[in-house]
């Protein structure tokens, strides 16, 4: 039935949007982020505002109050369908779990972009993310390349069964497997978690008298890793990922090796940027994986900027940026 | 129900009691697991490993000791995890804006001192169960942190304030000082002083410790005042040890300070356990994520063992006491 007066209303759409060129400024788009907590969020947050405010719409934010909570998104999905916004810009707390989220806001005809985490179903007009795998890949190229194809590698992996981690470190390992003369010591947990980091890389450097580089899955837990190397009066080279503030003053102060740039201001822009235009009747980019950029002591200064200073990229630069 | 209150009104504990008999049990298993450990992996028993896990352990300590108070009144404190992230964002910023690490020291004791005191006002004088008083306290620290430090991380403090989580003094770290001192200063308070022993009367029947004269409402205040203020301590060492804050660390420290007390001997029913107790289960829980980070094991398996642990250590310990009753 719903199908049925889908068809008998899409003619009448189609009339409408041929007969108004373009609908009036003052859209209002809801952003859904995972949590508040992790830095990489605040960027996206940020990305979204400058670009709606650029383009006359507005941002309605909504993020769960327990971190990355499903129940929560779920029931502010509920929440966003009943208010009918323009269009929603959406990262799933759980990109499996949220599906039945996502059939709800496509059920109530709300034109949807997903950025960041990749959903598992549902209907979107557009994708806009990085890619971990190559976020993974390069940074530990980068780090294989500083330390001459060879040495003593540990890997601090996120959470684990986590898509950013799985993706991150199977591209660490891909990496490790293109340098013969590098030996992985051992690959262990810091969940993402600056102290767990910390601590299990005091307890490896106890096993292992000679560690050359450190390959962190986050920024958060490159820098405990460097911490617990000072603690001891030990040298190893570190990188991270997500290009956080803190990671870029750690590369600044030449402590940290490099991060990669996980672009969330970007993603955040993109992501409005689309909805937007798919609302103004604007070709819109179907998918947008950010190419990864390794960030280092010679490339800092563009990640340098307060947030607050960046500006988002045009269309025509956004289809150059990893546009499919 | 007489054995309980025979236990309300019982003089002050020798060492000899049962409480030093389920302490020495958790000394020997700690024992096996080291003993275990230094056959497996040649790195173990360093010098520089034991100081190692030593250090680890006092955070869990830190704020599992003053948990262990709480617990021995038969409540509980799901706020300390919470509360050492907001007092470490504060505290921070405190150093950041005024550059006084000792205004940060005194304003993070404060903070997690008052947010003690508020669980404590909610127990005593609003009768809500501490577990949801706490619980929804949990929830009221987390809003407050995370609207306050809005996605940001504090990073980058005085090298003088980064010696008190970092710092050694003649070879040993100065965390593990202060783990021996509150070690002691919580032994002696709860074995040797009126107030520890009221404490003890108080979880093991609030009607009977009432009926003797104790302050009970009084005493409860104190004992949650001091699980915060662990807490803020707590949160001092973290920030002087991480070098930064963020809003999100509590969540990774609330269970294992659970554990810590559990795992040693505390009952969740009041009135029975030890601090030294504590101290052995911080111990035990460290010595399991060393062992397994030393040897390699896969990262799956951690929280797993882990987990096992916590329901052994709690299953033995009713047996043994249902045995000793």
């Amino acid at each position: 039935m719903k199908q049925t007066l889908g068809y008998l209303a899409l003619p009448l759409l189609m009339a409408a949007a041929l007969t108004t060129p373009a609908r009036a400024d003052g859209e209002t788009i809801a952003v859904f982020t995972k949590n508040q907590t992790n830095p990489f969020f605040q960027t996206v947050r940020v990305g979204a505002d400058n670009m709606a405010k650029t383009l006359n719409a507005k941002t309605l934010q909504y993020i769960p109050t327990k971190p990355d909570s499903i129940p929560e998104q779920l029931s502010q999905i509920e929440d966003v369908v009943v208010k009918k916004p323009s269009a929603i810009v959406f990262t799933p707390v759980d990109y499996k779990a949220m599906v039945p989220g996502v059939e709800k806001i496509n059920d109530a005809k709300i034109p949807v972009v997903n950025i960041t985490d990749r959903s598992a179903g549902g209907k979107f007009l557009s994708f806009v993310g990085a890619d971990d795998y190559s976020l993974g890949l390069e940074t530990a190229r980068f780090l294989l390349k500083t330390l001459g194809g060879k040495g003593n590698i540990v890997i601090i992996e996120g959470v684990k069964g986590s898509l950013t981690n799985v993706d991150r470190v199977r591209g660490f390992n891909d990496a490790l497997k293109e340098n013969a003369g590098a030996k992985l010591l051992a690959s262990q947990p810091g969940n993402y978690q600056r102290l767990q980091a910390l601590q299990v890389m005091e307890n490896l450097m106890q096993s292992n008298a000679q560690i050359d580089g450190v390959l962190a899955a986050n920024d958060a837990m490159a820098v405990g890793a460097i911490e617990a190397l000072d603690g001891a009066n030990r040298k190893a080279q570190v990188i991270g990922i997500n290009g956080t503030k803190e990671a870029i003053d750690a590369i600044k102060s030449g402590k940290l090796l490099a991060s990669g740039d996980y672009n969330g201001f970007f993603q955040g822009c993109l992501g409005t940027m689309m909805a937007i235009r798919s609302l103004r009747n604007q070709p819109v980019i179907a998918e947008i994986v950010l190419k990864p950029t390794v960030i280092t002591k010679d490339n800092y200064q563009p990640f340098d900027v307060p947030l607050e200073q960046r500006s988002c990229p045009t269309f025509e630069e956004a289809s150059k940026l990893g546009g499919k | 129900m007489t054995d309980i209150s025979k236990e309300a009104i019982a003089p002050p504990r020798s060492f000899l009691s049962q409480d030093a008999i389920q302490v020495f049990y958790r000394l020997l298993a700690a024992l096996l697991i080291c003993a275990v450990l230094a056959v497996l992996s040649d790195s173990f028993l360093s010098l520089g490993n034991i100081l190692n896990v030593l250090r680890q352990a006092s955070l869990t300590f830190f704020i599992a000791s003053g948990l262990t108070l709480v617990v021995l009144t038969a409540g509980l404190d799901l706020s300390v995890g919470a509360n050492v992230a907001l007092s470490a964002c504060i505290a921070g910023t405190v150093i950041h804006k005024t550059g006084s690490p000792a205004l940060g020291i005194l304003t993070g004791l404060a903070c997690g001192g008052m947010v003690g005191l508020l669980n404590g006002v909610m127990v005593t004088a609003l009768r809500i169960p501490s577990f949801i008083a706490t619980y929804g306290m949990l929830w009221v620290l987390n809003g407050l942190t995370y609207w306050y430090m809005a996605g940001e991380t504090l990073h980058g403090f005085p090298a003088g304030f980064r010696q008190i989580g970092s710092g050694y003094l003649f070879g040993l770290p100065i965390p593990v000082y202060l783990l021996l001192v509150f070690l002691g200063i919580g032994t002696l308070f709860a074995q040797r002083t009126v107030w520890g022993q009221e404490i003890y009367a108080i979880g093991a029947n609030p009607v009977a410790a009432r009926l003797s004269g104790i302050p009970v409402a009084r005493r409860l205040l104190l004992v949650y005042a001091v699980s915060g203020t662990m807490a803020g301590l707590a949160s001092i060492i973290f920030l002087s040890r991480l070098n930064s804050a963020e809003a999100d660390i509590g969540e990774s420290l609330t269970l294992p300070a659970i554990a810590a007390v559990l795992i040693g001997g505390t009952s969740l029913f009041g009135g029975v356990g030890t601090v030294f107790g504590t101290f052995i289960g911080a111990l035990i829980l460290t010595l399991v994520l060393n062992g397994m980070n030393l040897l390699s094991v896969s990262a799956n398996w951690q929280p797993l063992v882990t987990g096992i642990i916590v329901i052994l250590a709690v299953w033995l310990d009713m047996k043994t006491r249902r045995r000793a009753q």
